[in-house]
């Protein structure tokens, strides 16, 4: 790498030796580094012109909470924080929608919702994630330019590099991410890119028992996700903040927000 | 006049050089390396977040040690739960047989999928324990699902689950109505529930309805799983294991209902001769559950 002769630095050293004066700028300078660094050796050799989306079947959703708990195991999530949840819905006959996760850190549902069952005329479950936006409110808005998308089309967030402000949190209109209270940086579905770029599905599509969770390259024109999409008919959530989520929901109910 | 020096026009230059020279230095001292590469960015964060380990296993790993249990496991029911779904984890466990999966039998687990809840799809088998133990006669509240279900073969299919027989989903008209529509059935508000087996079966329902087994569901032994929108599979389950499942004798059980039997002495004890070694449940209890087709003398409408 071009870059690897330059001395290392953190911010805070380098702060520090900004107060001896300009002479750091030595130190600095050097070829123009090459674009495109090669990194570890890819399962995938194509990687680079996927474009990685994701479509969920609430009909088949059992909320067995296996996902949550995939998630959980896969990525090191702490107890208490979700980088994908599963939420219940029940539709009462005078038009109020309770919604409800599971308790607990094994997120499973062992009761229903207190209401008597003559009041519910529906109920259902929807998994929810990262939408992996086209246009991610979360990447624009983050001052220092730690969370961005990926060349394959997933939304991430650079924990060496992240500050820790929580503007991003705040701009998620889908409720996703959350500050991880033991690295302080921001969190959130990374689809297990480290998983998906060596050829494997993220934790949670493999955990699901019913095939509930989908998950495939949108630009592959005869890939299982592109196929479905066009047979099934979906709809996106909130498509009115103009973020293009990229994950489809198939026959989404119209009380789900 | 003209002035003595310049000197004091050089002032400005140099604090203009400083400035531009701490400006940068700033920048190359904060911005990190690879940054800006692909986009506004670190794009080496790219493949550190590649280069994670994974704690989930591929899917297929299992079956290269274990295909004694996937073999099991890919004819019956839980065909579609991948292992690690249940045994967690096993990325770990592939690398070095020194660690060891879990291998979950508490009830709470099996219900983590099977508690009886409203908002889970109808056609999804589920249970509540109270009302599922009074049907089968289960006494004791403790008794563990694993005591008569084996997780990786839990309905003990005496066929295997992928040749299943595709049946139809019943969603058009003519599906049913074969020429002029019944005029009871004109307005769709006074149309049945879609669906029911006795709207095709109705010979069969109705003989089944004069037998002991009349309170169990069609479904309980026609083990029906929705494949598609247009199609489910459909198995006639009638391995004895599968029967021993309400019947089998045990301490839990209540000695009323259902009758309970000893197996296999029970099969010994009315056993003529060698050729009745492999005999199910149903070749002589046919007439507890229901007559079969031929001996009702209908023919297979579809």
């Amino acid at each position: 790498m071009a870059g690897d002769h330059h001395t290392k630095l953190s911010r805070r050293e380098a702060l520090a030796l900004l107060a001896a004066g300009p002479g750091l700028l030595l130190l600095r300078s050097g070829p123009l580094r090459a674009a495109g660094a090669s990194g570890p050796a890819d399962a995938d050799p194509d990687w680079s012109s996927r474009n990685w989306g994701y479509a969920i079947d609430p009909a088949k959703c059992i909320g067995c909470g296996a996902c949550v708990r995939a998630c959980r195991a896969e990525n090191h999530v702490p107890v208490g924080r979700f980088r994908t949840w599963v939420e219940r819905y029940h539709v009462l006959r005078s038009g109020e929608v309770h919604v409800d996760v599971a308790p607990g850190p094994n997120h499973v549902f062992t009761a229903d919702v207190g209401v008597p069952r003559e009041e519910i005329v529906k109920a259902f479950f929807v998994p929810k994630l990262c939408n992996h936006c086209e246009r991610s409110v979360c990447s624009q808005v983050c001052p220092v330019g730690a969370t961005y998308t990926s060349p394959d089309g997933v939304v991430l967030v650079d924990s060496k590099h992240c500050i820790g402000c929580g503007y991003c949190v705040q701009a998620c209109p889908y409720g996703t991410r959350f500050i991880n209270p033991e690295t302080h940086v921001a969190d959130k579905c990374t689809l297990c890119y480290h998983r998906i770029r060596h050829g494997l599905q993220p934790a949670c599509v493999q955990a699901c028992p019913t095939g509930a969770r989908l998950f495939g390259d949108l630009n592959d024109p005869h890939g299982m996700l592109t196929t479905v999409l066009s047979q099934r008919r979906y709809r996106v959530l909130k498509p009115e903040m103009g973020t293009h989520p990229k994950c489809f929901y198939l026959g989404l109910d119209r009380e789900v927000v | 006049m003209k002035p003595t020096s310049y000197r004091h026009a050089l002032l400005p230059f140099a604090l203009l050089a400083l400035g531009l020279a701490t400006a940068f230095g700033v920048r190359a001292a904060l911005v990190p390396d690879t940054f800006g590469d692909r986009g506004w960015y670190r794009a080496a964060a790219v493949d550190d977040q590649a280069a994670l380990a994974a704690s989930y296993a591929p899917p297929t790993a299992c079956a290269e040690c274990h295909d004694d249990k996937a073999a099991l496991h890919a004819k019956d029911a839980h065909e579609r739960v991948p292992c690690q779904t249940c045994h967690g984890p096993g990325a770990e466990h592939v690398a070095t047989n020194e660690v060891k999966l879990p291998k979950p039998a508490a009830a709470s687990d099996c219900l983590a999928c099977h508690q009886r809840l409203l908002a889970r799809p109808g056609p999804f088998p589920q249970i509540d324990r109270r009302d599922h133990f009074k049907l089968v006669g289960v006494k004791d509240e403790s008794t563990p699902c694993t005591t008569c279900h084996d997780p990786h073969e839990p309905l003990f299919l005496d066929r295997d689950r992928r040749q299943a027989r595709l049946h139809p989903l019943i969603q058009r008209c003519r599906d049913c109505h074969l020429g002029r529509t019944d005029e009871t059935l004109v307005k769709p508000a006074d149309h049945p529930a879609i669906f029911e087996c006795q709207y095709c079966h109705g010979e069969i329902v109705a003989d089944f309805k004069q037998r002991p087994h009349q309170r169990v569901p069609c479904t309980t032994c026609h083990l029906f799983t929705k494949e598609s929108d247009f199609a489910g599979r459909i198995v006639r389950d009638a391995d004895p294991r599968f029967c021993l499942l309400c019947h089998r004798a045990g301490a839990f059980r209540s000695v009323d209902a259902p009758p309970s039997i000893e197996w296999p002495s029970h099969r010994d004890d009315v056993s003529t001769g060698p050729q009745d070694a492999n005999k199910r449940c149903v070749d002589c209890h046919q007439d507890r559950i229901h007559l079969r087709r031929a001996d009702l003398g209908a023919a297979h409408g579809g």
